[in-house]
């Protein structure tokens, strides 16, 4: 199997997630497209591991522990979402301008 | 107690001048010098000091007169004393440093804390306009002339390697960096002693309290630029050039001065004028660069500050008990006799302070003006034009100065004759004169501890003019005597007829204030309206423009902060991609 | 055989994800998550990368893609489609998203254009087993720390502050806090 398949389809999958993340407005489905690009990086790290076979499982280690991470990374996100939301009754990214200079 | 404390302070001072001069006297010529400091490369200065016949004679002057005025203020002044006393403190000690320092620059420090001090005892009742008019006019002028002054420092000393004055004049120097040092240095002498054309600020300085006047007039400020003259002598008699415009300036002053000092209506303000016509005398005596003409100013310096201090003192006592010098107010008590009557003391030694002025035979201020003439005349003999100048002015001064003396005294201490009881010249001015009676009877003589110096004083004014040896020349004491007769009976005659004729020329003082009005102050405000004006809408403009630029670009800055996550994320990712364009640029 | 089947997943992925994000409807938007990391999942089973390939199913579809309906569920998200589910820079997004894709595809052509992936015979994961508690076993251990304190800054954000607050109208949230913490 060609090393470029898995890398190319990375790509698009981690280019789809920033789309996701610069253009939706829900924060929800902000976080959603985070977990896509995470995702694209697991599979980079799988198909270099697959590639490269150094018999230590480098990648695939490090592909859990990121899957670990991203389970983290969720738990703390969804909290502040609900916590943005507790606060001001919606979870539009467009309309939570605290941070403007007015 | 802080007042007591600084007038034990204040008097114990001037008698310690007064005995460092007694113990100086007859010492031989001594100098010393502390600890120094290189200026520059070339210039070492240091705090050096010296001590000869002419020190020894102004820290005399100095501390006699100084002594009499702290002991004459216990009684004069009432408020803000211990500041009074301490500014006057200082002052003499200003003028003591002068009088000692072998060191250009340490004379400079004693030249400028005078005029400091100057500035603030004239304004000493600045609750009044006038006297802090005059104060400002005081130091401004004064201050205008030091800067010549400095300068004339900066040349001497470069010329001659040294600000040492006892090292001045030693070695070659160009004539004319010489002529132009010593007329740089003029003018800074011609400022502080009131010289035409910076005579004004003296008889403007008269608001201030009357011991000061005495003072000024007689010991410390004006006396400093006789003594500085007197000091680098030789320099000046090898510059003739300046000796030549010393001379004019001079002659131009005392005509000037004692002219005016005929039509002043203010017994201070004749007092001053007086004194800028005396000073001139002494100038005139230095200017004719000969050893007698020297030795003559000096001698005038003393006598002069005896009875001007002294009359000073008297005018102090008069305004103390009547509450204006003014002779129109004067007058109302002397048309009752009250004057004379009431206050015997005051009118005793005030006669024989003016009879000195005046140049009376037998007082001091007649053998001093005696000498300045015999030098004149012995200059004069020799065909100097210079000389014969001098000569004339200094005999048609003395002939104003007794018209001008005779002119004060009759007027405020007699009944006019022809006119007695009735409206007499001064009371045309008064339009108060017969609505206010003025009680006579409250009228007495001032405390004990203002006569007692005035009556030393006029010891000093009745007997220093035979310190010097008395060694008249006959002719020139005949002629003197004559002119200052001649200049005695048109006074007497208009008092006897009740006529004080003034020439509105003199009057106005020669119309100098209002020029000097027109020629700088006014220029000079609208420059200073130039420059604030230049500072509000051009510097201010910049300064302003450079803040509202900041203010309109963080106006623009602040669109970009849009508060949205999104927005920064994805410029975030914008520059990501472009760095990594250009790192591809870069690297291929 | 492993190339079709890894271009097959893939495929899937790819088209799950577009409609993750462009889909009108949230709810949708999660469903097709959990068809993208399924594929993915697929990707990493061809890859034969089977320990990574169960996790990922496992705490991917199995836990996130829960919480992520959880969320949906309390921020009362619609369920029907919205007019407007992406901002107004979305052109702008989809541009830069696509000169991304560009650079880093010519990227990893330019680098990996003519590698293969050697094929292998057996699964691997016992290997990573052993690995991960022989080799790795210190950034396990760190990792562990690392979730204990998301946890708990998990609690700390959901936490209710004081009642001096009275922004607080909704009274949902604490809920989450301990599933959150449960998950992993």
């Amino acid at each position: 199997m060609p090393l470029i398949l898995p890398l190319l389809l990375a790509v698009v999958l981690f280019c789809i997630g920033v789309y996701g993340v610069l253009a939706r407005r829900n924060l929800i489905t902000l976080l959603m497209s985070f977990e896509l690009m995470l995702n694209a990086v697991n599979l980079n790290l799988v198909a270099f591991d697959a590639w490269h076979a150094d018999g230590l499982a480098t990648g695939q280690t490090l592909a859990v522990f990121v899957i670990t991470l991203a389970a983290a990374e969720i738990g703390l996100g969804l909290a502040i979402v609900l916590l943005l939301f507790r606060g001001h009754g919606h979870v539009d990214a467009d309309a939570a301008r605290d941070l403007v200079e007015s | 107690m802080i007042a007591t404390a600084w007038r034990v302070v204040g008097v114990g001072f001037s008698l310690l001048v007064v005995l460092a001069a007694a113990l100086l006297y007859g010492v031989d010529p001594q100098q010393t010098s502390s600890a120094g400091a290189m200026i520059g490369e070339d210039f070492w200065f240091a705090y050096e000091f010296r001590t000869d016949g002419l020190t020894v004679l102004m820290l005399a002057v100095v501390g006699v007169v100084s002594t009499c005025v702290q002991v004459y203020s216990i009684g004069y002044v009432r408020e803000r004393i211990a500041s009074y006393t301490a500014i006057v403190t200082l002052f003499t000690a200003a003028m003591v440093t002068v009088v000692i320092s072998d060191n250009l620059f340490l004379l400079l420090i004693g030249w400028e804390v005078m005029g400091a001090c100057s500035y603030l005892l004239i304004g000493h009742y600045w609750e009044r306009r006038d006297a802090r008019a005059g104060a400002m006019k005081a130091f401004l002028m004064t201050r205008l002339a030091d800067i010549p002054f400095l300068f004339g420092i900066f040349v001497l000393g470069v010329g001659y390697h040294t600000f040492r004055i006892s090292d001045l004049g030693s070695g070659p120097m160009e004539p004319h960096t010489l002529t132009a040092g010593t007329l740089l240095l003029l003018v800074g002498v011609v400022g502080k002693s009131a010289q035409v054309p910076l005579q004004t600020w003296l008889p403007d300085a008269m608001p201030g309290p009357s011991p000061v006047s005495a003072l000024i007039h007689a010991a410390t400020m004006v006396a400093a630029g006789v003594f500085l003259i007197a000091r680098l002598y030789d320099l000046f008699v090898e510059a003739h050039t300046t000796l030549t415009v010393l001379a004019v300036v001079a002659c131009v002053t005392m005509l000037f001065a004692a002219s005016c000092a005929m039509a002043a209506v203010e017994v201070k303000r004749v007092l001053a004028w007086s004194t800028v016509s005396q000073l001139a005398i002494m100038f005139a005596g230095l200017s004719l660069g000969t050893h007698d003409g020297r030795h003559a100013a000096l001698f005038h310096l003393m006598t002069h500050a005896a009875f001007k201090g002294l009359l000073f003192l008297c005018a102090g006592v008069l305004l103390h008990q009547v509450g204006s010098a003014a002779f129109v107010v004067l007058r109302r008590y002397t048309r009752r006799g009250a004057l004379r009557k009431r206050m015997p003391v005051t009118f005793v030694t005030m006669t024989i302070g003016l009879a000195a002025l005046a140049g009376v035979p037998g007082f001091a201020g007649f053998f001093s003006k005696d000498s300045v003439v015999e030098a004149a005349w012995e200059t004069a003999r020799d065909g100097s034009t210079v000389g014969w100048i001098v000569l004339v002015s200094v005999c048609v001064t003395a002939s104003m100065t007794a018209f001008y003396c005779v002119r004060l005294w009759l007027w405020i201490f007699f009944r006019t004759p022809a006119l007695a009881g009735a409206v007499g010249a001064f009371e045309d001015d008064d339009p108060m004169a017969d609505l206010e009676e003025p009680d006579a009877r409250k009228l007495h003589e001032g405390s004990w501890l203002m006569l007692a110096p005035m009556i030393l004083l006029t010891v000093g004014a009745a007997g220093l003019g035979y310190t010097d040896g008395v060694h008249l020349n006959w002719a020139i004491a005949l002629i003197t005597t004559v002119l200052a007769i001649l200049g005695a009976l048109p006074a007497y005659s208009l008092w006897h007829r009740g006529a004080d004729p003034r020439p509105a020329l003199l009057e106005h003082e020669y119309g100098v204030d209002p020029a000097y009005q027109r020629l700088f102050v006014v220029p000079v405000r609208w420059l200073a309206k130039l420059v604030v004006g230049g500072d509000r809408d051009v510097i201010g403009a910049y300064v302003r423009a450079a803040g509202r630029t900041g203010v309109l670009a963080s106006a623009g800055f602040r669109k970009l902060q849009t508060g949205n996550v999104q927005t920064y994320l994805t410029a975030a990712v914008v520059g990501v991609v472009a760095l990594a364009i250009l790192a591809g640029v870069i690297g291929s | 055989m492993t190339t079709a089947l890894f271009s097959i997943a893939g495929a899937v992925a790819v088209v799950a994800a577009v409609f993750v994000v462009t889909s009108r409807r949230i709810v949708h938007a999660a469903l097709w998550l959990v068809v993208a990391l399924g594929g993915v999942a697929g990707c990493f089973g061809a890859l034969h990368a089977e320990f990574v390939a169960l996790v990922q199913i496992l705490v991917y579809v199995g836990a996130i893609v829960v919480l992520v309906l959880f969320a949906l569920m309390l921020t009362k998200a619609p369920t029907n489609p919205l007019p407007n589910v992406t901002t107004g820079r979305s052109p702008f997004a989809a541009v830069v998203a696509a000169v991304l894709a560009l650079i880093l595809g010519a990227g990893v052509v330019l680098a990996f254009g003519n590698e293969k992936i050697r094929p292998v015979t057996a699964g691997s994961a016992q290997a990573v087993g052993t690995q991960v508690f022989k080799t790795w076993v210190l950034p396990f251990e760190v990792l562990s720390v690392l979730l204990l304190a998301a946890l708990i800054g998990a609690i700390a954000l959901s936490q209710r502050p004081s009642q001096t607050l009275p922004s607080q109208k909704l009274s949902e949230g604490s809920d989450t806090v301990s599933s959150s913490g449960k998950e992993d």
